[in-house]
């Protein structure tokens, strides 16, 4: 090339070089650090971030989470390394080997080692905690370190939901301060809250519902990228406006105001469905004790309509058999019982009742049920009062106080009654909520065949076929019916798009379906 | 004038007290494992987790046995331990105890004066067009639920306007103190005091009103008409003080709600009160705070009867006692 050239071009290209160089690294994914983030809650104080002093619920064990950590974790799309950058399934011994990190400390500086974990799951054995069994089914035989970083699980017996349900909700704690500590609730100090996670307690206030954590510079994954974290209290109705204002950076919203949020440039999160209404049934007690009657019931009401009448169209009518359509252990084969008053009257004259002044009698007694339920489940319960009046069955229904609803159902002194419950994400749930006693089962054990299944299911470790036996479950249950899933509502978060919340899959820990992960705030 | 008699009147009560803030509680349906543990649907109630539960809560004890210890631990002093929140009762109840009487007892204070001055003011000109739009004005207002009043006003001042903060006693983790943080819980407190003065004004104002109209017949308030005195002795002096006595007599009735009487407030408001404390305690059938706070509504009751017997001669000095 000619000299002129050669000049032009070194005098274009050298600065464009420069220029490029200077430019390029920010084009690269920098997240920028953000010094707050405040996240509302209506009812603020969910107990002291230790893992036996949160409360009960899955706010109680979120805030937990962010102090200390488990074996294995969730993110997104499903099981990511925590505590334990590798595991294997041994079937012949029907034990878990987990290969720890090697660069975890303590928030006191201690190192984390396979002590810990023995260590922690022999102290939950004798010291029960409420989120993680370790004894019976989903129990751990014995845990033995193989090494500083190696633990080996043997299990009670083959229990599918094992990551799920213990590996990935067992929070583990230091052997260093809590050996020797015979009542664990005692524990309420500094102390208490020490963990591996990427945030350390710096206040926590019970009266103001406040909680207010810091980075811990020496997490394993790198320092957090929010340096603080505010839980704050705001009630229900100010969570939007608090949202807009700007002084919330996260929180719960009802589904009316997502329109509202997003116009004001707000993101909008919904979460897979999680948890379920349902129409418990006194199966014990005539006439609910006969199978036809109890699907005519699911005839008469139309469950699309209640959705959208009661629930303002948030949400999703409800599936007999029990597991929400959008889950992937959803059986589309599942008996739906389409809303038929046609039917319902058909199979109602074909127990013996007859029609007479618009509602059924048999042998001279007018056919009356009692409905209960919480003031919150009013308009689904005059909702079902309505259309089982339509149909010709007299309902008295009646809202009391939760915990009168709750006691009544466990003494069986009820006929019908509406109740919710979450932990949909697992099929361990079922066995749960069907067969096992307390007043949230339906304590239905009449069907050899699905008690069997349900009993199966929890110990089939290959995938496929648990599928297949989760699928039977679902038939045989709505089958047979002896509760109704009326709907499954939707449920909203709205946040500032600063961080990016998701909701994990198949739920927090053992289904929390809530979108605060640590992951979010960790580079 | 304090005999004992009288002593022994008061102790009686209080141990009445006792036992039936013990036994209440109990006779609700329910127990508080199915209360505090029953609604998680991922915890599973295994039989180790219930027995170690049954024993905490001493739920297998006889119920003589259980009072004999409550009775026990309430004379050490102590209230005994929160079944939901993990934490001794007394300091659980002292955490919000602040707060409630800053809430509920600024707006008693602001209520009553504002209520027997405005009663004053309306039984003076009784017939009045001043009267009259008082009256219906303040009967309107009486007709609103606390809570409600409260949501107008903190979206009309917090919302809308932006005056006011949304929620809390104070601003969270601000790093606020001495004046700052003064300030700073007086703007949180201002719109909750508000709704609650609001909401009670015409008690006290229709209570002073009448007594008012009643008093002003009286002979004596033509004699100091009489005497030349000035409109505001006559009012205040004269016909206030006589017209304060049965609002003084249902201030002392008040004390009583003043610990639990603020519960939708606090709700709306997300301040931090003994109310919706109260609240969650009876739904979690948490016995232990639900006979503490008792306990502390039975005594502030107690002693505010006491005081208000104490006060009256001074008030009324009519007033005798027949003992």
């Amino acid at each position: 090339m000619s000299k002129k050239v050669l000049n032009l071009v070194s005098k274009l290209l050298i600065p464009a070089v420069i220029v490029s160089l200077l430019v390029l690294p920010s084009c690269t994914t920098e997240i920028t650090e953000i010094s707050s983030y405040t996240i509302a809650d209506s009812t603020g104080d969910w107990g002291y971030p230790s893992p036996y002093t949160h409360y009960s619920r899955g706010p109680g064990y979120t805030r937990m989470s962010f102090i200390f950590e488990t074996l294995v974790w969730k993110d997104a799309s499903g099981f990511v390394p925590a505590l334990a950058e590798e595991w294997e399934y041994v079937a012949e011994e029907n034990a878990y080997i987990f290969e720890l990190r090697n660069n975890v400390t303590w928030h006191d500086g201690e190192k984390f080692t396979a002590e810990d974990v023995v260590f922690t799951i022999d102290y939950m054995k004798t010291h029960p905690n409420p989120f993680v069994t370790l004894i019976g089914p989903s129990g751990v035989r014995e845990a033995i370190a193989i090494d500083n970083y190696t633990v080996k699980l043997y299990l009670e017996q083959p229990y599918a939901p094992f990551l799920h349900d213990v590996a990935g909700t067992l929070a583990i704690i230091p052997k260093h301060i809590w050996e020797g500590v015979d009542d664990p609730k005692s524990l309420t100090g500094p102390e208490a809250v020490i963990g591996t996670g990427p945030y350390i307690l710096a206040d926590y206030s019970k009266e103001h519902g406040t909680y207010l954590y810091e980075a811990y510079d020496d997490y394993y994954l790198g320092e957090p990228f929010v340096d603080e974290i505010k839980f704050v209290k705001v009630s229900e109705e100010m969570i939007p406006a608090a949202l807009k204002e700007g002084s919330v950076s996260a929180g719960d919203i009802p589904p009316e105001v997502v329109s509202e949020m997003e116009e004001a440039g707000l993101t909008v999160i919904t979460a897979p469905i999680a948890w379920n209404a349902k129409l418990t049934i006194n199966h014990r007690k005539e006439p609910l004790s006969s199978k036809q009657f109890r699907q005519a019931l699911a005839y008469a009401i139309d469950r699309e309509a209640l959705v959208q009448i009661t629930q303002r169209g948030h949400g999703i009518a409800g599936s007999p058999g029990m597991i929400p359509p959008t889950s992937d252990w959803y059986n589309p084969d599942t008996p739906q019982y389409e809303y038929d008053p046609a039917e319902a009257k058909q199979l109602l004259e074909g127990l013996g009742y007859e029609l007479e002044d618009g509602y059924f009698t048999k042998d001279g007694e007018e056919l009356e049920l009692e409905l209960i339920a919480e003031a919150s489940f009013k308009e689904v319960g005059q909702f079902i009062n309505q259309q089982l009046e339509e149909v010709g069955i007299k309902v008295d229904f009646r809202t009391m106080e939760a915990k009168t609803v709750d006691a009544k159902v466990e003494a069986w002194d009820f006929d019908l009654s509406i109740y919710g419950h979450g932990g949909l994400y697992e099929p361990s749930i079922l066995k749960r909520v069907i067969m096992d006693e307390g007043f949230n089962s339906t304590r239905y054990t009449s069907n050899e065949k699905l008690s069997q299944l349900l009993e199966a299911q929890l110990s089939e470790m290959n995938a496929e076929k648990r599928k297949e036996l989760v699928f039977q479950i679902q038939e045989i249950y709505a089958e047979d019916l002896p509760a109704l899933t009326l709907y499954y509502p939707k449920w909203y978060w709205a946040h500032d798009g600063n961080v990016n919340l998701f909701y994990t899959k198949d739920g927090l820990a053992s289904g929390i379906p809530i979108p605060l992960n640590r992951l979010s705030f960790v580079k | 004038m304090f005999s004992k008699r009288n002593l022994v009147a008061y102790t009686i009560a209080f141990l009445f007290i006792l036992v039936l803030n013990f036994a209440l509680p109990r006779m609700m349906p329910g127990d508080p494992l199915m209360a505090i543990y029953g609604d998680e649907a991922l915890i599973a109630m295994t039989p180790e987790l219930k027995a170690q539960l049954v024993e905490r809560f001493a739920l297998d004890k006889p119920l003589w046995q259980q009072f004999g210890a409550y009775f026990l631990t309430l004379f050490q002093g102590k209230l005994g331990y929160s079944y939901y929140y993990n934490a001794p009762v007394l300091s659980v109840i002292l955490g919000r105890l602040p707060w409630t009487l800053l809430l509920v007892g600024t707006s008693l204070v602001f209520s009553t004066m504002l209520g027997i001055i405005l009663g004053i003011e309306s039984g003076w000109r009784r017939g009045s067009r001043t009267d009259r739009a008082m009256l219906a004005g303040l009967m309107s207002l009486n007709g609103f639920p606390d809570f409600f009043l409260g949501m107008l006003l903190l979206i009309a001042f917090g919302v809308t306007l932006g005056i006011f903060p949304l929620a809390g006693a104070l601003t969270p983790y601000s790093g606020l103190s001495g004046l700052a943080l003064v300030l700073d819980i007086l703007r949180h407190l201002f719109l909750p005091v508000a709704a609650l003065t609001l909401a009670h004004l015409a008690n006290g104002y229709l209570l002073t009103r009448n007594t008012m109209i009643t008093v002003l017949k009286e002979p004596y308030m033509l004699t100091a008409k009489a005497k030349g005195l000035s409109q505001r002795v006559l009012k205040y002096r004269h016909a206030g003080r006589n017209s304060m006595l049965p609002v003084v007599t249902q201030t002392g009735i008040w004390m009583g709600r003043v610990v639990t009487g603020a519960l939708f407030v606090e709700l709306v408001f997300a301040y931090p009160g003994v109310g919706y404390l109260t609240y969650e305690a009876l739904l979690a059938r948490d016995y232990p705070i639900i006979q503490g706070v008792f306990l502390l509504v039975a005594i502030s009751v107690l002693v505010a009867n006491f005081l208000i017997d104490l006060s009256y001669p001074k008030l009324d000095p009519r007033v005798s006692y027949a003992y």
